[in-house]
């Protein structure tokens, strides 16, 4: 064993002896863990060799299959058991609670085991409701993937820092944490409409119990209008995903709700920007969902309410992940199925995206006296930046805003256990309570101060890697023409107003005079409180100095998804009056593996992707001719009819499988 | 003989099964505990019979029993009778689960309530079976006079009774346009099956212009009456008051068993009578008729229902803008070709497990002198009884329409037929309805789980119920795994589809 693999235990036992001497053992252990993880997992997540480009013809590393399905029933079934644990014995439900989460967490970190090239990956494709065409689609690729593991990492935090404060009816609690946190990840990971639409909906009973119930004064003001928001947005995007089904089975005559054989549809449109064409109300349907969840000015309107009436947990979910699945919806839906929209549109978007959320945001929470809802407010801002870079559909935008979504993830996520932490003792979050207590609360003053930084986006924290990533691509986007400059510097101007206005509230409550007499008694941060924030302090830096870590699992999915997204929209230009399917050669194969129509097909897309042009002309040319082409070529197990998921090997290696009328996959 | 005895066995052994039950509770020996509970459970067991013979002649296939065109046209034996025998017979054997508990509870203990619910359904399946005008109205006025007997079950309650009369009036009034629609209809055709019917009015009438007005008038008043009976805006007037005033599971019944097969009929009469391209053309028929019903249906019913301050009555007016989605899937029939009719059949299926569940949890949630009436009733519940209060919200989310449950996909499927029948509008003022509906269902989530009860107010006290846990869970059951594994119940819904033109 070398001095090398011996440091993370060291450091661990270092951390656990450095603590200070009230510290309880249990909190050590954390500690301990939390510091040993940390180096463990970046010596194992950076690149110990150069990187050998992979051959396309590699065997791929086995991906066991039901790794997806495992993530999202875990936390379910676990959140409908606890319902049946006795309420009396509180340890016994919050422990069940960890081992759920820790399961979760240890599950979600085998995603990152496998080399994220493009295309899917951990597939699981089963059939459910075969009259409508509904299949139990779920896989994951580089944009998702880090998504998962920050629902599977801030979710148990959150979960961590709820116990402690909320003392009443703690198994709700952990039913809600649970159901929310498999709700969340089945969103993610949803390839069919149908099952996307399935956990969207579900994640809202959750979170509105988490607020309806263990919330503020006005918690059910709050409660409901989340609820109603987020419904409106949502039944449009159904509608919209109906008549999307609906083109899709004329065009076809089969039903699916197949997010990959869907983005083949074209719907009609016309070149005016704002006409009344069905691509655009679909696309305004579907964004419509997403930008109210985002949120996006005009439909915030929910979140400070939602924000300051939800307890410290909720808000932590609530921003560090469920928000974020408005700006994935965006990128993976909107984008997705409507390339032409939201490509033409991007212009206009995007000076939404800057004067509504990233200015007004920053503006609004410049005025507030909450703390709470100057960081809602601040999430408006950041999540604007998100959408900036989406709208912008640049690589490197593209990276830079699925970064920001984590980085926001875990810097309003610690934002708001910090905020937590002060309302606890205080139980008031008004700015003018408040004044130089760095005084007495010095640990306290510097983990705000850290969580700060990242949250403007200071050099050497996450934010700035993202933020940077985001203005450079919208200053290099194509999509968004002559106003990419333009709202470049409306984004940078954002950050400076961030400064302006988080620096202000960090003056006013830590620095200064600690005139007011009740916070002279305010005690320091407790190590439990320290154990909830430390993970995500950590990982700021680990971003803000290791970007790659991050950046190097996502490149290649966002890279083909953007090539894609430019090509079809190039395509799509000439507005068709009807609606039409587009050819399968104008995807990348690896985006169509799993499509419904691969059984017939799917060898052609091998063969594109595979094998090099010139050779198998001669053997496909005869095997096509020859009537008895249905017979599985030499050596390749007979394919069961009506098995869904067309094996790997076949779609790599296999020959030749060609039926006639079917290339290109035009019906 | 013997076949036509096959053929009918689902309506029979409900029928004789109501017989049997009527002479054991005159001759049965005299209980302290009242007869209740026994007969709650006889008729729970002849309705599971008829729905499990319905359901094994649905597979056999009526085209394979000679007996079949023996009935008709009097009765037509073929699956969609046989989809809403089953439907019909899951709705009613919950009530009698249902009164079987609530009975005793609320001092009721009457054994007359069983025999009065297993005819009614039996007039509700010959409504369904109906193939004739006679037949109809006949198994119409059987199924209505036994609810109008339930409806003022609490003799000593004075809104039981007001809740009677009034049911009684009106639909007696329904019934008479029903009835004079059908004589215009008989005066212009001569016919008074509805094949025959609807063969003359494919047919052009011998092309006499006089007649046509007169079938217009005559489809006026049909669906007039028939608008009544499903309690569609703005013939919907007697619905909150009957559904308030009569007990739990007389509510219930009405606002499922009644309400299916209110449906059954208006399908058969829309489809057997008014069939032909005229009648079912945006221009010259029923659709903008029905278009504009449905759309004051839900609308209506869903904006009033928020403003309500008792849960049965609000549960009311959601059973109304239930009937306002079901018009939307009729109206969605006239595009040939989508499953709008299976999507109504299978609605109707979820409506009923999910409604009928979630008035059994009502009934647990209360009990004598401390019932379930008003929202402030509920509050706390979430914490004095979680289990009650978790029924009754996973009902009411059901009703909402989310996910998993089987409300959700019934309306999706709803939805589904309605863009595909090309009426993208009214699709998208259903689901935007579907918003409102959520606020005023979450109302009774918020009362149970976020509000504490009033000092000294009164607050609903749950009951103990052997049948009523029975019913939910068998509605829970139900509502779970149509909801997940909708595959086979929706092949049901589709095979049982009335042919179109």
């Amino acid at each position: 064993m070398s001095l090398m693999t011996l440091i993370p235990a060291l450091l661990a036992a270092l951390v656990a002896g450095a603590l200070p001497r009230e510290a309880k053992t249990k909190h050590r252990l954390g500690f301990a863990f939390i510091a040993f993880f940390l180096i463990a997992s970046i010596g194992w997540l950076a690149p110990s060799a150069p990187e050998v480009p992979v051959a396309a013809d590699a065997p791929k590393p086995a991906e066991w299959p039901y790794l997806l399905d495992v993530l999202i029933a875990l936390p379910i079934l676990g959140g409908l058991f606890v319902l049946f644990l006795p309420r009396q014995m509180p340890s016994l439900l919050r422990g069940f609670t960890y081992t759920i989460f820790a399961l979760s967490f240890a599950a979600s970190l085998m995603l990152l085991a496998v080399p994220m090239t493009a295309g899917w990956h951990f597939q699981h494709i089963v059939p459910w409701i075969d009259a409508a065409g509904i299949r139990w689609h779920v896989a994951t690729d580089g944009m998702s993937v880090w998504l998962i593991v920050l629902t599977t990492f801030t979710t148990p935090i959150a979960a961590f820092a709820s116990f402690g404060s909320l003392k009443i009816r703690q198994k709700e609690l952990c039913a809600a944490f649970l159901l929310l946190q498999g709700a969340m990840i089945g969103a993610f990971v949803a390839l069919d409409l149908f099952v996307f639409y399935v956990f969207w909906e579900l994640m809202l009973v959750p979170m509105f119990l988490m607020i309806g119930i263990w919330g503020g004064t006005d918690k059910i003001k709050a409660s409901v209008k989340f609820f109603l928001f987020t419904m409106t947005g949502s039944v449009l995007m159904l509608g919209a995903m109906l008549y999307l089904v609906w083109t899709h089975h004329e065009l076809t005559n089969q039903w699916s709700f197949d997010y990959l054989a869907l983005s083949r549809v074209v719907l009609p449109d016309t070149q005016l920007p704002f006409a009344m064409s069905p691509q655009f109300l679909c696309w305004l349907a579907f964004s419509l969902a997403f930008f109210i969840k985002v949120p996006m000015w005009p439909f915030h309107t929910w979140l400070p309410d939602a924000h300051v009436q939800a307890p410290t947990g909720g808000s932590v979910v609530l921003a560090a992940v469920m928000l974020k699945l408005g700006t994935y919806g965006y990128l993976r839906f909107s984008m997705g199925l409507f390339p032409f929209r939201s490509a033409i549109l991007a212009g206009n978007l995007g000076a939404f995206a800057v004067i509504g959320g990233i200015l007004y945001g920053a503006l609004c929470a410049w005025k507030q006296d909450d703390i709470k809802k100057l960081v809602a407010y601040s999430s408006v801002a950041h999540l604007g930046f998100v959408m900036l870079g989406l709208f912008g559909a640049t690589p490197s935008g593209i990276q830079g805003s699925i970064l920001q979504m984590v980085n926001h993830g875990l810097a309003t996520g610690a934002l708001f256990l910090l905020v937590g932490v002060l309302y606890d003792r205080r139980h008031t979050r008004e700015v003018s309570e408040f004044g130089g207590i760095a005084k007495v609360m010095p640990v306290y003053t510097v983990l705000f101060v850290i969580v700060t930084m990242a949250s403007i986006g200071v050099p050497g924290t996450n934010g700035f890697v993202g933020e940077f990533m985001v203005i450079a691509g919208t200053f290099a986007s194509r999509r968004l023409a002559q106003f990419g400059a333009i709202e470049a510097v409306g984004a940078a101007f954002g950050v400076i107003l961030a400064a302006i206005y988080m620096l202000a509230m960090v003056q006013k409550v830590f620095f200064g005079k600690l005139s007011n007499p009740k916070n002279q008694q305010l005690k320091d941060i407790t190590p439990r409180e320290a154990l909830a924030i430390a993970p995500l302090v950590i990982l700021i830096f680990v971003i803000g100095f290791f970007p790659s870590l991050f950046l190097d699992r996502m490149r290649p999915a966002v890279e083909m998804y953007q090539a894609q997204f430019v090509k079809v929209y190039t395509n799509t230009q000439d507005t068709p009056v009807a609606a039409r399917l587009l050819p399968r050669d104008m995807f990348a194969p690896s985006f169509l593996v799993g499509s419904p129509d691969d059984d017939v097909s799917a060898s052609t897309v091998a063969v594109a992707a595979a094998t090099p042009p010139a050779t198998p002309s001669i053997p496909a040319a005869i095997e096509a001719r020859a009537p008895a082409m249905a017979a599985p070529p030499r050596g390749e197990p007979a394919k069961r009819p009506g098995d869904p998921r067309p094996s790997r090997s076949d779609a790599i290696r296999s020959p030749v499988r060609m039926v006639p009328g079917s290339v290109g996959g035009v019906k | 003989m013997k076949d036509a005895v096959v053929a009918l066995a689902p309506i029979l052994i409900v029928a004789l099964g109501g017989l049997a039950l009527m002479m054991s509770e005159a001759f049965g020996s005299p209980k302290k505990s009242g007869p209740a509970s026994d007969l709650a459970l006889g008729s729970f067991i002849v309705f599971l019979a008829g729905a499990i013979v319905a359901g094994s002649l649905w597979m056999v296939g009526p085209e394979q029993l000679s007996g079949v065109a023996l009935v008709a046209p009097w009765l037509i034996v073929d699956r969609f009778t046989l989809f809403f025998d089953i439907v019909l017979c899951i709705g009613a054997a919950l009530t009698s689960l249902m009164a079987g508990g609530y009975l005793p509870e609320h001092r009721l203990d009457r054994g007359e309530f069983f025999p009065l619910l297993v005819f009614s359904t039996v007039g509700a399946m010959v409504l369904a079976a109906s193939g004739d005008l006679l037949s109809l109205f006949i198994g119409l006025e059987t199924m209505s006079i036994g609810v109008y007997a339930m409806v003022g079950f609490r003799r000593g309650s004075l809104r039981s009774t007001e809740a009677s009369v009034k049911y009684f009036l009106l639909g007696s009034f329904a019934a008479a346009l029903l009835l004079y629609g059908g004589a215009l209809i008989y005066g212009i055709t001569g016919q008074t099956d509805l094949a025959s019917i609807g063969a003359a009015v494919k047919s052009g009438l011998g092309g006499r212009q006089t007649d046509f007005g007169m079938l217009l008038v005559a489809m006026v008043l049909v669906i007039a009456g028939l608008a009544f009976k499903v309690s569609a805006v703005p013939f919907h007037m007697w619905t909150p008051d009957a559904y308030e005033g009569a007990p739990t599971p007389v509510t219930s019944y009405m606002a499922v068993a009644v309400k299916s097969a209110a449906f059954a009929m208006m399908l058969r009469v829309l489809l057997g009578i008014f069939g032909d391209e005229t009648s079912m053309s945006w221009g010259t028929g029923w659709p903008p008729i029905l278009a504009a019903l449905a759309l004051l249906t839900m609308t209506v019913a869903n904006l009033v229902a928020g403003r309500q301050e008792s849960v049965k009555r609000m549960l009311a007016y959601s059973s109304i803008a239930h009937a306002g989605y079901l018009l939307v899937g009729v109206v969605a029939m006239i595009k040939p070709g989508t499953d709008a009719q299976a999507s109504v059949l299978f609605y109707l299926l979820s409506y009923t497990v999910s409604t009928a569940g979630a008035f059994a949890a009502l009934i647990l949630c209360g009990s004598r002198t401390r019932e379930a009436v008003s929202f402030e009733d509920l509050a706390g519940l979430g914490k004095r009884h979680p289990a009650a209060a978790f029924a009754l919200s996973f009902f009411l989310l059901s009703l909402a329409g989310m996910p998993p449950t089987v409300g959700f996909f019934a309306k999706l499927y709803i939805a589904r037929a309605g863009i595909g029948a090309g009426l993208n509008v009214l699709t998208v003022l259903l689901l935007l309805n579907s918003v409102i509906a959520a606020y005023y269902y979450l109302r009774v989530m918020v009362f149970m789980y976020m509000r504490d009860p009033a000092p000294g107010a009164p607050v609903a006290l749950p009951m103990r119920s052997g049948y009523i846990v029975a019913a939910i869970a068998f509605s829970a059951a139900l509502v779970l795994l149509l909801g997940l594994w909708p595959t086979t119940s929706l092949k049901l819904a589709l095979d049982s589809v009335l042919a179109v033109r």
